[in-house]
């Protein structure tokens, strides 16, 4: 078995060790005995998703993004519209996130339009929303269980009718500090305010990912356990510092 | 200037605040910094009105650059006085000027080198007046302190903007930093970098701080790359490129663990000389103070002597007197960490390796950024590392990263009692290499030279 990786801006989008989940879910392939390959598509590069089985895509700096609205409009838009409505995984991140919504509108009122693959929004705020958080995530199991992580984003995201949060709010701002979500779940898209990077701290979450991605390529699959004392001890390190 | 009673009652209180913390065995030059600064919030212009400065801003390396200046000075026979344990905010220049004048505000010294962070530039460097200001280079760095890059830039700009007369020592290698260089700028600017004959293979990760041209946001290219984002780079739309320099790095003739042999270019001509520091990074930090130390009036001879004879302390490659020998590498963001990590990368012996994570305020609360730093740069060389220990409050964290670079998590220990980690390093025969964040650099430094000797901080 393999999986083929795809990660969108790794010149521009590479802000908070977001490289770390893709370092994150390729060693937990290897582990398992699974090859993976990644490519990485820059600002100016054809976007092909045809054999992609993972879309990473991360957070950028303000004066960043500002290189990324001509290129999505040259056709990238378009390429990550069709392949998330054709059940793509992806992990999107902070500004990543925010970019596969409608648009963002700055605190001045000035409008961007992003991909639109998603129904979400984002407003600029004054506010800085940072520091470390903890999220409580239901499963597709239907079980629940934690996400720990770091935001930092002054942009206040707001989900629309069509899609589901990710997680809800236990410690931190997520999508806007103010209605208790995190996230976005659409499809086979997951979105996060959380960098940290996310998933090393979060292992079940990778396997989700994993999971996910293997199960539209080949059906069915099994992911067997690893031994994650070492990531599930850095987990709760962070869970008892915030929540007693 | 004259002494308002308002500003000599700020001294008496601040030498007073000084000297209680001392007595206390505090090393803290925050507080009387900030009660003076209350007191009289123009203190450290009356103080600097007589006083040549050189000042040390940018992200990483301003602490070894200020201290080779310092070599300098000492070895011409300058009498000087330096901000020397890294209170390089407001407060702590205060604190420092207000130790050297006396009860009247006179100062007892005439010359001085400040290193100053570079959020707090804007509102130091026009009270401190520099006549010399070097700025080191730029790195994403702490951006939950800080804001974005751009941000920082802003404020060294404004910084700079309230003194024209200053001349200015600037990284052409850098091109956010030689950015600074704006239209219509009156200061005398000085270029220094590692040319051409310098490049270096590129190394680690593949992550750029500045991978877009900052006036027009086309991509850069590059004739050559020294580390990170530094090299030859040029704007292939609007020409904005690295400047020609005034000193350089024209070759590396050899390096090793311990020292660098380089050929460097200053206006006086072209000498072979040694860098008693190893690594890439300190031959920006070498060019940098031998161009401030010229730019303030040091002989080139006596700059390019002081930095043979230069040996650096205070967790900055600083060695301790243990059995089998230690470097501590003061880490702080991608770009510092990934530079000492090739430095690791390139040890041909065994070693035990101990890395210290804390996320307090002066580390940075996001430790994301070490998933950036080419920590897999180890795992070819995992079997000379025959021990690891992590430590600090996210020691967890850090031994994810450790894992994840591919390092046996069966030879890692976590230990996050200081005292307990450094008896068992004393107790260690092999060499010792440590990578701590400031303030476990602080903290683990005391516990080391408690049991094994070496100066206290404030010294
Ligand atoms: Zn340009």
């Amino acid at each position: 078995m393999e999986l083929n990786i795809c990660h969108l801006y790794p010149d521009v989008l590479n802000l908070y060790g977001d490289t770390g989940n893709i370092l994150c879910m390729r060693r937990r392939l290897a582990w398992r005995g699974i090859n993976s390959a990644v490519q990485r598509v820059r600002v100016g590069e054809k976007l092909d998703l045809t054999n992609c089985d993972l879309l990473l895509i991360g957070g950028g700096q303000d004066f960043e993004q500002e290189v990324l609205l001509p290129d999505l409009r040259a056709g990238k838009s378009e390429t990550l519209r069709s392949a998330i409505e054709d059940g793509i995984c992806v992990l999107a991140i902070c500004g990543g996130y925010q970019m596969l919504g409608q648009y963002y509108e700055t605190w001045q009122g000035v409008r961007c339009d992003f991909v639109g693959a998603l129904d979400l929004y984002t407003v600029g705020s004054q506010q800085r929303m940072i520091g470390n958080t903890v999220y409580r995530f239901r499963k597709p199991d239907g079980s629940e269980s934690t996400l720990v992580g770091f935001e930092n984003h002054s942009g206040k995201t707001w989900l629309g009718e069509g899609v589901e949060a990710l997680a809800r709010v236990e410690v931190g701002y997520g999508n806007n500090g103010e209605d208790g979500t995190e996230g976005v779940h659409f499809k086979n898209v997951f979105g996060s305010y959380s960098h940290g990077p996310l998933l090393p701290k979060n292992p079940a979450f990778c396997d989700l990912l994993l999971q996910t991605a293997l199960e539209r390529r080949y059906g069915r699959a099994e992911l067997e356990a690893l031994d994650d004392s070492a990531e599930q001890a850095a987990h709760d390190a962070m869970l008892h510092r915030l929540i007693k | 200037m004259k002494m308002s009673s308002r500003a000599l009652l700020a001294i008496w209180v601040c030498r007073l605040l000084r000297t209680g913390s001392r007595l206390l065995h505090r090393g803290g030059t925050a507080l009387p910094g900030k009660a003076a600064q209350k007191l009289c919030p123009d203190l450290l212009s009356r103080l600097s009105d007589n006083v040549t400065t050189v000042a040390v801003t940018g992200t990483n390396g301003k602490t070894t650059c200020s201290r080779m200046i310092e070599e300098a000075f000492r070895e011409a026979g300058v009498s000087y006085f330096a901000n020397r344990s890294g209170a390089n905010l407001m407060s702590g220049v205060i604190t420092e000027f207000v130790m050297n004048a006396d009860a009247f505000g006179r100062m007892k010294k005439q010359t001085a080198v400040i290193e100053c962070d570079e959020a707090a530039a804007r509102t130091v460097f026009g009270q401190l007046k520099p006549s010399v200001i070097v700025v080191t280079n730029l790195f994403r760095d702490q951006l939950d302190r800080y804001g974005e890059i751009t941000h920082t830039l802003s404020n060294i700009r404004e910084g700079i903007r309230s003194v024209p007369e200053a001349v200015l020592c600037l990284n052409a290698d850098c091109s956010l930093t030689a950015s600074l260089k704006d239209d219509g700028l009156p200061n005398r600017i000085v270029w220094y970098g590692l040319d051409a004959g310098a490049a270096r293979p590129q190394t680690g990760t593949l992550l750029s701080d500045a991978s877009h041209c900052i006036r027009c946001k086309t991509e850069y290219e590059y004739d050559y790359h020294t580390y990170a984002h530094l090299g030859g780079f040029r704007c292939p739309k609007c020409g904005y490129r690295r400047p020609d320099t005034d000193f350089a790095v024209e070759r590396i003739l050899s390096m090793d663990d311990s020292s660098s042999e380089i050929l460097f270019r200053d206006p006086s001509g072209e000498n072979s000389l040694k860098v008693n520091l190893p690594a890439v990074y300190n031959l920006y930090n070498a060019a940098a103070a031998a161009a401030a130390a010229e730019s303030a009036g040091i002989r080139a001879s006596v700059c390019r002597h002081a930095l043979s004879d230069f040996s650096c302390g205070f967790g900055r490659m600083e060695s301790f007197p243990l059995a089998g020998g230690t470097r501590m590498i003061l880490v702080k963001n991608p770009a510092g960490c990934t530079q000492a990590l090739e430095y690791l990368a390139g040890i041909e012996k065994d070693y035990v390796l101990v890395v210290c994570l804390n996320d307090h305020s002066a580390d940075g609360t996001d430790v994301s950024w070490i998933w950036d730093a080419g920590f897999e740069m180890l795992e070819p060389m995992k079997d000379r590392i025959r021990k690891l220990w992590v430590s600090g409050d996210r020691a967890q964290d850090m031994r994810v990263r450790l894992k994840y670079a591919g390092l046996p998590d069966e030879r890692m220990t976590v230990e996050t009692d200081m005292g307990r980690l450094a008896e068992n390093l004393k107790q260690e025969s092999l060499p010792v290499y440590i990578l701590p964040t400031y303030t476990a650099m602080l903290a683990l430094r005391g516990e080391i030279v408690r049991r094994c000797g070496g100066a206290e901080f404030w010294e």
